[in-house]
């Protein structure tokens, strides 16, 4: 049991962070972001560049997949989807925008990083047991705490500055907000230059953990989008909820359902359907999106 | 409108840019083999060197002058056709083989492309050589397709019956991935360990293919305290992920698969935890692997900057090909007489030290020669680097 | 009703006279056998891109299409394999069934809009693959492969379909075949999309609180919408399945759901040929690029952010620049 409590935490922590940022974008923008886990594929290879070729220290390896991924979420917004949202006659049709960047950062990480799965040196080694009912190691303890750190982190910004104030707005009415004076153009920016920074930062500190390949990007936009889905779109403590429910849907699902073999991941996702069906703003959002 | 000309503009840059595509021919007549796999997307590494095995050795038979069969020198040229692992696009792919007029076609990598292709490759006269494991694409009335290398079922006995008599081990547990290819692996380990007496202590574990951290789907694997643990059709992604996991879980025992990998990805991976970690390969650990081989690995580490050992499987191929129409000139457009061929080619195995030959085989499990008879070697990994810990062969 | 000018019957007939006549004498003439399976694969995938826009049409976000697509190729392969059906039952058989669990399914989730409903059919996509894998009549992790080719069909011994298995190349009959049956499915389009119908799932699209007001039942609109859809993805996937001669849980996935989604988007959202014509250029132009080698993907991918950038209306919206027709 304090296995899976803990299993669920650390999946959970993790998750939520994924899923900020792309809550974060499709509150701004009402952009559904396929491009969210190549986003976080980039960060997790700068910060092994970094970190793991290059012998940088791993906090500023992170900086640096923080620093890549703002600059490269701002010229996308700036250059791409502000544009195209302004020319399009259906909101949607960003979709098409942000596979075709998933498409391009996908081709663009296999010419540039190889085909192969990267791994780098532990940053800590050891293994915390307990009895052996709690076995958990030190990296991931410490991941975790970075992760829950960062989460905090980012509500304090979105709460008690300026700027997230002014993203808080934006995400709230678009209209009421540049009839405020809020510099809409600009937030939007900033804010999916934020998004693309938290992608970076969970992609450099998932590094430790879990390595990064070239395949990892497009399963991750769909799970961050049903951690989305299950707390309410567009929400910020609906994606922390989302990640942190799916983390132990996954934990207490595996463990509970093992034994069902090949059908344990089609329970989970049919109780999915059945609870998006039945309350469909998810647990946070509004409803009707 | 400035929208028109930022068209034309983009289609002219186009249509330029594939004029230049059109490379230089050299002297020789041109042999085209072609490859249809997965080289881009989440499989990516699969196809990626299977295409630069057969590029490096293409390169190194063009750049010493070509191939001879029959009296005409060739120079070879692989053509190859990134199929997404999605057996719609190998169909097409596999259609362009046929519209270039090839006739040995390696890939494709995955059980659905393999079985999709065959109506395809039957009708229009192609052998291909693909690295999926299913009896059905072998066994007549399929004919066309070879397996390009040893499946689960026939390298999971010897290394289960290895472990048995040198380890002790008693009982074991299977984990794969929730997906066609790795769940049929895993059907067929746990028919070959019951077979030879093997207690199963927990084989309907999956995992899906997108999961990054395997401690919560271990975790129930762990409790059944098993002896070896067999990761089916494991990726070379998720292996040590898996490896790094079920020791962090304090599991002793020993981890095997059935598929090649990457000693350079389980160090970086997995690292010292890696350690006694049984998988097959071919034949480049030092004690096994001719000159020939390891010049192999060498032009393979110039031309792409790194080396895969997931290619030590992947170079027989090609070979095979390329010997068998030496031996029979007559099969290079008509893949009858290839088949003919098949039943008493025999060659010496230019990348293995000793007297290995290179031939068909595959009675046993298929009823006809279709399949390759590559050196069943088991490498263990140790310290970063893989060593021989036994060569078995396939009939 | 039919209000086809004289402009539109031209075109209509130029483009049969294309794809029936054109396409063949021009592969004839240069050689290229090859493009006969991509258009072959694009007229199929049109069919399912085409339910995938009627869903669209009453303002629904769709990525669950490969979940039908896959269902109607498993129902027709197990119909032919098991039942010892002749494939061209089977093949209206695969579209009702999937319409039948779109109607299911649709009745608690057609209630969802916007990214709601977009997620609940990503999932279902990945049920359907799922529950593919774990049925044993679908035979599992193993698919199910070396499917008969669709056989002859004859009406008082007068043949009216041939034998796909006696014929000496099956390429052109499937092209035919792929043809025929998109002419229907975007003939039945067109013509729903300007009946009564059409004009009730324009009025759902931009407002359903309003439409529901003036007494249209939206929620039987959205159910028959949704089982017609879904029946073009079970046809299209029922074909599709024929000419692999195999099928297996990865047949159709999510790729293949977002896939059909992003044709329609590509096409135009407001043209009924858009699909069409998004589907032409997706999976035609990948196969263009093949020259291309390693950076097929990235050109492709480069092309298409391009196209969105300056047509952020789809490709058709090119056409109308003397003012909108939708």
């Amino acid at each position: 049991m304090e296995q899976i409590l803990a299993n669920g935490v650390y999946l959970g922590s993790q998750y939520a962070m994924i899923a900020l940022g792309l809550t974060l974008i499709f509150a701004l923008m009402n952009v559904l972001n396929f491009a969210h886990g190549q986003m976080y594929v980039i960060g997790g290879f700068v910060t092994y560049t970094f970190y793991g070729q290059w012998g940088v220290p791993f906090v500023l390896a992170l900086f640096m997949s923080c620093v890549t991924l703002a600059i490269l979420g701002a010229l996308i917004e700036r250059f791409l989807f502000a544009p195209v949202i302004k020319g399009s006659s259906r909101e949607e049709s960003t979709m098409l925008l942000a596979a075709g960047i998933a498409f391009f950062l996908d081709a663009v990480i296999l010419l540039v990083f190889g085909e192969k799965q990267r791994g780098v040196p532990k940053i800590v080694d050891g293994v915390f047991n307990y009895d052996f009912r709690l076995i958990m190691p030190y990296d991931r303890i410490l991941i975790c705490v970075l992760a829950i750190l960062s989460i905090v982190a980012f509500i304090g910004l979105m709460q008690y500055t300026k700027t997230g104030r002014a993203l808080r707005a934006l995400a709230q009415d678009r209209t009421a907000a540049q009839l405020m004076g809020v510099n809409v153009d600009r937030y939007s920016m900033i804010g999916f230059a934020l998004g693309a920074m938290l992608a970076g930062l969970v992609g450099g500190l998932l590094v430790t953990i879990t390595g990064v390949n070239l395949g990892m990007g497009g399963p991750t936009s769909i799970k961050a989008f049903m951690m989305v889905m299950i707390g309410g779109a567009g929400v910020i403590s609906g994606a922390i909820w989302g990640g942190i429910i799916l983390g132990f849907m996954e934990a207490i699902g595996l463990a509970l359902l093992y034994q069902y073999g090949d059908i344990t991941y089609l329970l989970i996702f049919v109780s999915l359907m059945i609870f998006l069906a039945i309350r469909p703003q998810g647990l946070m959002g509004k409803p009707w999106g | 409108m400035q929208r028109r000309t930022l068209m034309k503009a983009a289609l002219t840059a186009v249509a330029l840019t594939s004029f230049q595509a059109t490379s230089a021919l050299a002297e020789n007549t041109v042999l085209k083999i072609g490859f249809v796999g997965v080289t881009s997307g989440p499989a990516a590494a699969w196809g990626i060197s299977n295409q630069r095995s057969m590029e490096a050795r293409a390169a190194w038979i063009n750049e010493t002058g070509g191939y001879t069969i029959g009296g005409t020198t060739y120079d070879i040229e692989i053509v190859s056709f990134d199929d997404q692992k999605d057996p719609k696009r190998a169909i097409a792919g596999m259609e362009k083989m046929a519209q270039e007029g090839i006739h040995y076609v390696v890939g494709p990598n995955v059980d659905d492309g393999a079985a999709a292709v065959r109506p395809v490759a039957e009708s229009n006269g192609i052998m291909y050589f693909p690295y999926a494991f299913p009896k059905s694409l072998y066994q007549a009335p399929a004919s066309n397709a070879v397996l390009g290398m040893v499946a689960n079922y026939q390298s999971g006995p010897s290394i289960y019956k290895y472990l048995m008599e040198e380890k002790g081990v008693k009982t074991v547990a299977f984990i794969a991935a929730n997906e066609s290819d790795p769940l049929s692996q895993r059907d067929g380990g746990v028919e070959a360990a019951e077979a030879l007496g093997l207690e199963v202590v927990s084989a309907n574990v999956t995992y899906q293919v997108d999961t990054t951290d395997f401690t919560p789907v271990l975790t129930p694997v762990m409790r059944a305290q098993p002896d070896l643990l067999v990761l089916s059709g494991v990726s070379p992604a998720n292996a040590p992920q898996l490896i790094r996991s079920a020791r962090e879980l304090g599991f002793q025992g020993v981890i095997s698969t059935e598929t090649a990998q990457d000693a350079g990805v389980l160090a970086e991976g997995a690292g010292d935890l890696a350690n006694g970690f049984i998988s097959v390969g071919g034949a480049s650990t030092p004690e096994l692997a001719s000159p020939m081989m390891n010049e192999f690995v060498q032009r393979y580490t110039d031309m792409f900057g790194e080396y895969n050992d997931e290619s030590n499987t992947k170079v027989y191929a090609l070979e095979y090909i390329l010997e068998t129409l030496k031996a029979d000139p007559a099969a290079i457009t008509d893949v009858d007489a290839f088949k003919a061929a098949m039943d008493t080619f025999e060659a010496p195995n230019p990348y293995m030290n000793g007297d290995a030959k290179l031939r068909y085989v595959g009675m046993t499990s298929f009823g006809q020669r279709r399949q390759v008879a590559v050196p069943l070697v088991v490498n263990v990994y140790q310290d970063g680097a893989f060593e021989t810990l036994f060569v078995a062969e396939v009939d | 009703m039919f209000n086809v000018s004289a402009k539109q019957l031209t075109g209509v007939g130029v483009f049969l006279f294309a794809i029936f006549v054109g396409v063949p004498l021009i592969i004839g003439a240069t050689g290229r056998w090859d493009f006969y399976f991509t258009l072959t694969s694009v007229a199929l995938l049109s069919i399912a891109s085409a339910g995938v826009w009627l869903t669209f049409y009453i303002g629904r976000i769709n990525i669950g299409q490969g979940a039908f697509a896959l269902i109607g190729a498993y129902v027709s392969a197990i119909l032919v394999v098991k039942a010892g059906w002749s494939f061209w039952i089977s093949l209206p058989a695969a579209g009702f069934f999937a319409a039948l669990v779109a109607i299911l399914i649709g009745i608690p989730i057609l209630r969802l809009r916007g990214v709601y409903f977009a997620m609940i059919t990503l999932v279902l996509t990945q049920v359907v693959t799922l529950t593919a894998l774990a049925l044993p009549i679908t035979n599992g992790a193993k698919g199910m492969s070396s499917i008969p080719l669709p056989s002859g069909v004859s009406l008082f011994g007068i043949p009216i379909l041939p034998d796909f298995a006696g014929m000496e190349n099956t390429k052109l009959a499937f092209y035919y075949t792929a043809c025929i049956l998109m002419i229907v499915t975007y003939a039945a389009l067109y013509r729903l999309v300007n009946s009564r119908l059409g004009h009730l799932c324009r009025s759902m699209q931009q407002n359903e609180e309003l439409a529901s007001s003036i007494g249209v039942n939206i929620a039987y609109i959205r159910i028959v919408i949704f089982a017609i859809s879904s029946f073009f993805g079970g046809i299209g996937g029922a074909m599709f399945g024929s000419i692999a001669q195999s099928v297996y849980p990865s047949s159709f996935q999510v790729v293949d759901s977002v896939n059909f989604m992003l044709n329609c988007f590509l096409g135009g959202l407001g043209y009924v040929f858009g699909p069409m014509l998004g589907t032409l250029v997706l999976y035609f132009g990948w196969d263009l690029l093949f020259e291309f080698g390693k950076y097929q993907m990235l050109i492709y991918s480069t092309v298409l952010i391009l196209i969105i950038r300056f047509l952020p209306n789809g490709l058709l919206s090119l056409r109308i620049g003397k003012g909108g027709d939708k």
